[in-house]
């Protein structure tokens, strides 16, 4: 296999894009993708599009051929990606695929999606098509009731307090207030969280992330081939996709997806690192106790200690492991399949010493993307291309 | 006092495995030979949430607490906690209702009379 690395990002904002088509906010993340690469749009020899529902949202589902038609790129294969909210970083890993197995020396990822504009009943039915609807519908759970019941089992197991989780949503609200990406960046106290309304307890409002609008995209290409290219490359060390349990009464541990698991040790052996390596992590908080299984789930403090970690300061800029500093879903929003490239270009911000956040000295930089109820999950390792 | 409702399961005929996730597959041996079979509706509570933002078709229901149970019988499902029982805990005896709803029902057992005992004196 090639050494690939992303040679150019782009981004729209996330948030209420409310009458642009969504291959309109596809196309325009692209197009500053291509632009920033510097790569000429004839070398790019296949387009994957990471897309969760825009198919009962939209109306349209071969988004990844009308975006190539759009951009005038060749005639190359598009495919559209879905693996619910993994749909992005599961498309990001099948053009580092394409590229490293020599198909092609270049390849678009997208991801995009458009939610606000839909009702609210259509908005949940529609997300409720992540999870096993046959054998977790009837007995009326949704997303929030998922991390609900893990949230129950963590503070059981580990004694995770309610301050601890506010600690996360505090964090990353307060990065989102300085990521001009982010939809609800905001300034929140520990009671005004605590007293946000009841969605199933014990998550109130402000632990889920906000329905959004967006697109995110990276060009990526053979290290080979990217000599004379503009940006400063970002390696890509690994990148890795795992199934986990479709339905929740699946997973053997309900504090914990095996996924990630799974995912982040195959990671780090590819890369030949140790997870204290890692200096700045977008993972997937849809919600607030995410974050704190999913830095357990990935190696980044020991398991049962990502509450304290949180409360501590630990995974705030400046601590042992930057997590979020975008501001993660729980600020920028979670367009559910350009979410997993959103992390990808926030990373890359990060190496290039770029972003509004800085993780000063970021030399190497992780993703997370978990798709439904942990049925799906990538996890990616990038390194600064000087480091 | 009255007895657990038995739960329906399937087992494979094939290797003996009990799925408790409506497979029509076999996840042991791949034989299409799943059979129904009765299991005592007894087991433990292994979390619960209380939803109250719920979907559409569930609004009138909500709130309502949805329950992770493992089953005495091995499996691990999925199902609803009547809100009437005792209060739940992580780990609590849970047994099943009869339910027409399209979900099992649990309900937490009342604590044993001897952890009456065990409480520390007034």
């Amino acid at each position: 296999m090639r050494d690939v690395v992303i040679a150019g990002i782009g981004s729209t904002p996330f948030g209420r894009h409310a009458g642009t088509p969504i291959e309109q906010l596809a196309v325009r993340a692209a197009a500053e993708a291509l632009i920033d690469s510097g790569l000429p749009r004839e070398r790019i020899g296949a387009v994957y599009l990471g897309n969760f529902v825009s198919g009962p949202l939209n109306g349209k589902e071969v988004l990844a051929g009308i975006v190539a038609d759009q951009l005038g790129l060749p005639n190359v294969p598009c495919t559209k990606v879905e693996g619910a909210c993994a749909s992005g970083g599961i498309a990001f890993r099948h053009a580092w695929l394409a590229v490293a197995s020599g198909q092609c020396d270049a390849a678009l990822v997208v991801g995009v999606e458009t939610m606000t504009h839909a009702p609210t009943s259509q908005t949940t039915a529609a997300l409720n098509c992540a999870m096993d609807n046959t054998h977790d519908g009837p007995s009326g759970l949704t997303f929030p009731g998922l991390f609900g019941l893990a949230w129950r089992q963590h503070a059981q197991r580990h004694g995770t307090t309610r301050a601890q989780v506010s600690a996360v949503v505090r964090k990353n609200k307060a990065a989102g207030l300085r990521n001009p990406l982010a939809q609800m960046g905001a300034a929140l106290t520990d009671e005004q969280i605590a007293a946000s309304a009841a969605i199933c307890d014990p998550l109130q409002l402000y632990d889920c992330c906000p329905t959004s609008d967006g697109a995110a995209a990276v060009v990526v290409v053979a290290r080979d081939c990217a000599r004379g290219l503009p940006r400063l490359p970002v390696d890509v060390l690994a990148t890795v996709q795992t199934r986990g349990a479709s339905r929740i009464a699946g997973h053997p541990d309900l504090c914990s997806f095996d996924a990630t698991v799974s995912a982040a040790r195959q990671a780090y052996a590819l890369a030949g690192i140790a997870a204290c390596d890692v200096d700045v992590v977008e993972l997937h908080d849809c919600f607030s106790i995410a974050e704190i299984i999913d830095g357990e789930d990935l190696g980044l403090m020991p398991r049962g200690h990502g509450g304290g970690w949180a409360a501590e300061g630990r995974t705030g800029i400046g601590g042992d492991v930057a997590i979020n500093p975008s501001g993660g879903l729980l600020a920028k929003g979670h367009p559910v399949g350009a979410t997993g490239v959103g992390q990808l270009y926030e990373v890359v911000r990060q190496l290039r010493g770029d972003h509004p956040n800085p993780v000063p000295g970021a030399a190497i930089g992780m993703t997370h993307n978990l798709g439904g109820t942990g049925v799906a999950c990538t996890v990616s390792l990038l390194r600064r291309g000087d480091a | 006092m009255s007895a657990a409702a038995p739960i329906s399961l399937l087992r494979c005929a094939g290797c003996g495995r009990l799925d408790g996730a409506g497979r029509t597959v076999c996840a042991g041996c791949l034989s299409f030979a799943l059979e129904p079979v009765e299991v005592a509706g007894t087991g433990r509570l292994a979390t619960w949430t209380t939803i109250r933002r719920a979907p559409s078709q569930f609004r009138d229901d909500a709130p309502y607490e949805v329950a992770v149970v493992d089953l005495d019988a091995g499996p691990r499902v999925t199902g609803r906690l009547a809100p009437d029982g005792a209060a739940p805990a992580v780990g609590a005896a849970v047994r099943a209702r009869p339910c027409d709803a399209p979900y099992l029902l649990f309900e937490l057992l009342p604590a044993a009379p001897s952890d009456a005992t065990r409480r520390a004196p007034e």
